[in-house]
């Protein structure tokens, strides 16, 4: 085995030191009856090359694109050689988490950073070191909404947020006696504010909003805020594309409290949904309530500016079962990623791919709608993601793409009785024009229902 | 050559008009502004502009103030700190893998679904257990995942039980677990040799009264939806009584649940379904050598008996058949099944941390069965050659046989006023990662050591020299422990300031 440091003579030398004639000997604390007196039913060991051959063949069973038009939590765009090149460096993706910070300034120094850009991003004022995705940061938000506003018990989600989000949410609010969560409809495609006031009671702690949503569209969070503000419930943005923060305000800006959502669009690939990356971002009034860890700036004993994780006393290896969250391992090595991205990237470069993607998406919709099997379902801005209706099959559609090795856009008929017929398109800087001329030219040749 | 001590945050020397990435030319018609003017982005705050030169030359500089696996022995105790193969980066980054798609098509994912499946099939032999999930993203997750799986179970039945039991040997994230489903958490005592006790324990400090398991199985009877039980425990003791408490609290109709952070002291050589675990986790990043990520990404699949089967979040995936003859045979097809009506629901927006699934299959055809089965025993000899060498010299609270790791304290050092914290700050003067201190709570300053089966005799003989000679500077010199660090980048920081004032981000001057 060619990782094992393993030789004869200095196995036999470990063991005549420890004192024992075998390895098993050692497990004599495990009683006879309980250990495996077989070996495991499994494939022998196998050489480097042979492992790579396997999973080469697996990876080539999957269906590669030359063309994707399908985001909806998951998008596709260009990660920079330097991302790949900096992170594959053992100090970065070995280490571990900095317990000790005189040997982990790097990591250190590196999440403080990453901690000021999602707070320019959100504009807020406290975010921690990353949560697992966007869903389960959605989670935690409303968790800690929940502690924050004390004896309310209503969570009220926007059916705007993406289905995914809204069912993981479910999943953890569910074992919470008393909580409840409560969906407020939408109209033409965005939060349907009478709904909203209509819902807004004394009993709700927040009102969770997708910006943009689930169907792409942008919502008005400062009209939001402008509802929720005088009925006493925090307002929590909900991001599925954080890419959209480059050409939108952030939310902290527009009133929202918390800002919470998936950041694997900044330098990351789509990975078929992980490792991805989940931020919370708070006002500085909740930063003793927020989850997972934080990391502070402070001085040495020679009065030098260093790095150390802080406010630990929230955390589960502190505070046990009174703790903010369980969350312990994070995801350190994609806010890395997002961190080098964005510094790459800077405020001009942001900005600049945040203006292809809206300008790729438009064309793309604008393309599709002068084909008559198409239809406009919203009057909303969108970013990079939009909803049409297409008035044919959209599963023979969606294969006429696929042999043509286009991925269309998302059926959404098994999301809700109102999206029947309605599909979800997303363009990012990664989409050519080309590539839009294609897949325009596939669908025209699709026979018409006549 | 020296290194450079200083290297300022980025927003210092950000230059405005430098850019580090560029882009095609637009080849489409500019966008139509369509955004209400409040909504629109104004100026950054933080945002840097850097070269390319620049941001890689900044990451460089910092990453060479981290200790890294490669750097060195990395003992942390708990964390089973093992060699990263480079083979699994390089299988996880093939671009059939990173291209796919979560939203796509189940036809157009085979590879991805025969991987998890093929995964799921060893983790069910290894662990004895008949059904897995890959979703959640860590450690904590699975708990999360398992125990959720424990209170839906109980529903079914009809059963509101409010109490999990938890060992004060546990994880922090044990508790915090618990409390997070809904459950309250009654502590279980350890006795004398750093088991779980089935008898009333008396503090010594306090004089109170603890009460044991028998006791509290008595007491709160069906109150209890199961107990959490790290096994081996966090003093790498094979909780030997485990049959025991499984079968008692199956008496009650309560679940045993195992965190399985200790696996690779079990791998090959005992599986908690064997010895009455119901619902466990793994960690990937521990037991299967994924890389930690300077703090994730993990991996942390869940494991359970067929009971607990219906429950498990959705989708799962399922190998399709067909039928021949009078019977079916598995094809190489597999699908994604959304219709678990008893599901407990999605713990993920997709599949939980689908690259790092990836690196631990890679792992387990590397090894194979044989080689899983000889790199835990090569980790339990690691661990004992450990304990052999520094007994003595570092004080062993508990002397019960151990498995993958060893726990000392500093109460021979503390004498002279020397402490864990010390003995851990001048390793790094040595060279070496420290091990996991003060953890267990349960052992006054404790050391946790795990070498894990990565280390040569050579490492380890350098390590226990280091440890041998800072225990006699103890003796001697215990200043020079005081003082330490004195080498590393930054010496001793003052966390209570960072704590009392916390600075959380840049802002501008």
């Amino acid at each position: 085995m060619r990782y094992l440091p393993s030789a004869p003579s200095e196995d036999r030398a470990l063991l005549d030191a420890i004192g024992v004639e075998r390895a098993e000997d050692l497990l004599k604390g495990i009683p006879p009856e309980l250990r495996l007196n077989r070996d495991l039913e499994l494939p022998p060991q196998a050489s480097e090359l042979d492992v790579l051959r396997t999973m080469t063949a697996l990876a080539a069973q999957n269906r590669r694109f030359t063309a994707r038009f399908l985001g909806a939590g998951a998008y596709d765009h260009f990660v920079p050689t330097a991302v790949d090149m900096i992170t594959s460096r053992e100090e970065w993706f070995t280490a571990y988490t900095p317990y000790q910070p005189e040997v982990a300034q790097g990591t250190l120094q590196a999440i403080f950073e990453y901690q000021t850009l999602i707070c320019d991003l959100t504009g807020l004022e406290v975010t921690n070191a990353s949560m697992y995705d966007g869903a389960t940061a959605t989670v935690e938000a409303a968790l800690m909404a929940v502690r924050q506003a004390k004896k309310k018990n209503t969570i009220l989600i926007s059916q705007g947020l993406h289905p995914h989000y809204q069912e993981v949410l479910c999943t953890n609010i569910t074992p919470h006696e008393g909580l409840k969560l409560v969906q407020v409809a939408l109209k033409d495609g965005v939060t349907d504010l009478d709904d909203l006031k209509a819902k807004l009671g004394p009993d709700v702690a927040c009102v969770m909003v997708g910006y943009p949503n689930f169907l792409g569209c942008v919502e008005d969070l400062k009209a939001i805020s402008d509802i929720v503000k005088p009925a006493g419930a925090l307002l929590v943005s909900v991001t599925q594309e954080a890419m959209a923060f480059g050409w939108l305000e952030g939310p902290g800006k527009l009133g929202a409290d918390m800002a919470c959502g998936e950041a694997m669009s900044f330098g990351n690939y789509v990975n078929f949904g992980g490792p991805f990356l989940g931020f919370l971002a708070v006002k500085d009034a909740y930063k003793r309530e927020i989850p997972g860890r934080l990391i502070g700036q402070t001085k040495d004993l020679d009065g030098q500016t260093g790095y150390v994780l802080t406010l630990a006393s929230r955390e589960q290896h502190i505070r046990r079962d009174k703790a903010t969250s369980n969350i312990c391992s994070n995801q350190a090595l994609v806010a890395l990623r997002a961190n080098i991205y964005l510094q790459l990237a800077g405020p001009e470069g942001l900005k600049g791919i945040a203006e292809q993607n809206a300008a790729k998406a438009q064309y793309l919709r604008q393309r599709l709608l002068e084909l008559p099997a198409f239809e406009a379902v919203y009057d909303q801005p969108f970013f990079n993601e939009f909803v049409l209706r297409y008035t044919g099959d959209v599963k023979a559609m969606q294969k006429a793409c696929s042999d043509e090795g286009i991925l269309a856009g998302l059926d959404l008929s098994p999301y809700a009785t109102t999206l029947q017929g309605c599909t979800l398109w997303c363009a990012t800087e990664t989409t050519t024009r080309a590539q839009i001329e294609h897949l325009v030219e596939v669908l025209a040749r699709i026979p018409s229902l006549g | 050559m020296a290194l450079r001590t200083r290297e300022s945050l980025i927003f210092e020397s950000s230059v405005p008009g430098k850019i580090g990435m560029d882009l095609p030319k637009l080849d489409v018609p500019a966008a139509t502004d369509t955004r209400p003017t409040h909504l629109k982005r104004n100026a950054f705050e933080a945002l840097p502009s850097c070269s390319e030169v620049d941001v890689i030359r900044h990451f460089t500089r910092l990453s060479k103030w981290n200790f890294g696996l490669d750097d060195g022995m990395y003992p942390l105790g708990s964390c089973t700190m093992k060699h990263n193969p480079r083979l699994n980066e390089k299988t996880a980054a093939l671009p059939g893998f990173t291209e796919s798609h979560p939203m796509a098509q189940d036809i157009h994912v085979q590879g991805n679904l025969a991987l998890m499946f093929t995964l799921q099939e060893w983790l069910k032999e290894i662990t004895g257990l008949p059904a897995v999930t890959l979703h959640p993203s860590a450690g904590a997750a699975g708990e999360l995942t398992g125990v959720m799986l424990m209170r839906a179970y109980h529903l079914s039945k009809g059963a509101h039980r409010r109490v999990i039991l938890i060992p004060d040997s546990g994880h922090g994230t044990n508790p915090a677990t618990a409390a997070m489903a809904g459950y309250d958490v009654v502590e279980l005592p350890s006795r004398e040799d750093g088991t779980i006790s089935f008898e009333d324990v008396t503090d010594p400090s306090t004089g109170k009264i603890r009460k044991g398991f028998a006791t509290l199985v008595a007491e709160l009877g069906n109150e209890i939806a199961g107990a959490m039980i790290t096994n081996p425990n966090t003093l790498g003791i094979f909780e030997y009584r485990i049959k025991e408490i499984a079968d008692i609290l199956h008496g009650i109709g309560a679940l045993l649940y195992m965190d399985g952070a200790n696996m690779n002291a079990l791998v090959g050589t005992a599986r908690p379904g064997d010895f009455g675990v119901d619902v466990m986790h793994l960690n990937l990043h521990k037991t299967f050598s994924t890389p930690h990520g300077g703090g994730g990404p993990g991996s942390g699949p869940v494991a359970c008996i067929a009971a607990l089967e219906p429950f498990l979040p959705r989708p799962v995936i399922v190998r399709e058949t067909a039928k021949v003859g009078e019977g079916e045979v598995p094809k190489h097809a597999y699908r994604l099944d959304w219709d678990r009506p008893e599901s407990m629901g999605k713990v993920h927006a997709f599949f939980g941390n689908f690259g790092i699934v990836v690196r631990a299959m890679t792992y387990c055809l590397s090894h194979g069965g044989d080689g899983l089965k000889a790199a835990t025993l090569r980790a339990i000899v690691n661990a004992n050659y450990i304990r052999k060498e520094l007994t003595g010299v570092y004080h062993l609270e508990y002397d019960t046989p151990t498995l993958h790791e060893i726990v000392f304290d500093d109460s021979i050092q503390t004498k002279k006023g020397v402490s864990t914290l010390d003995i851990a700050k001048r390793l790094l003067e040595y060279g070496f990662h420290p091990p996991t201190i003060y953890f267990p709570l349960i052992v006054h300053g404790a050391l946790m050591i795990e070498p894990t089966e990565s280390e040569s005799k050579q490492e380890m003989d350098a390590f226990i020299d280091a440890m041998k000679k800072i225990a006699q500077e103890a003796d001697e010199n215990p200043d020079i422990l005081h003082q330490a660090p004195t080498t590393t980048v930054v010496r001793r920081l003052d966390e209570t300031t960072a704590a009392r004032k916390p600075i959380l981000r840049w802002t501008k001057a």
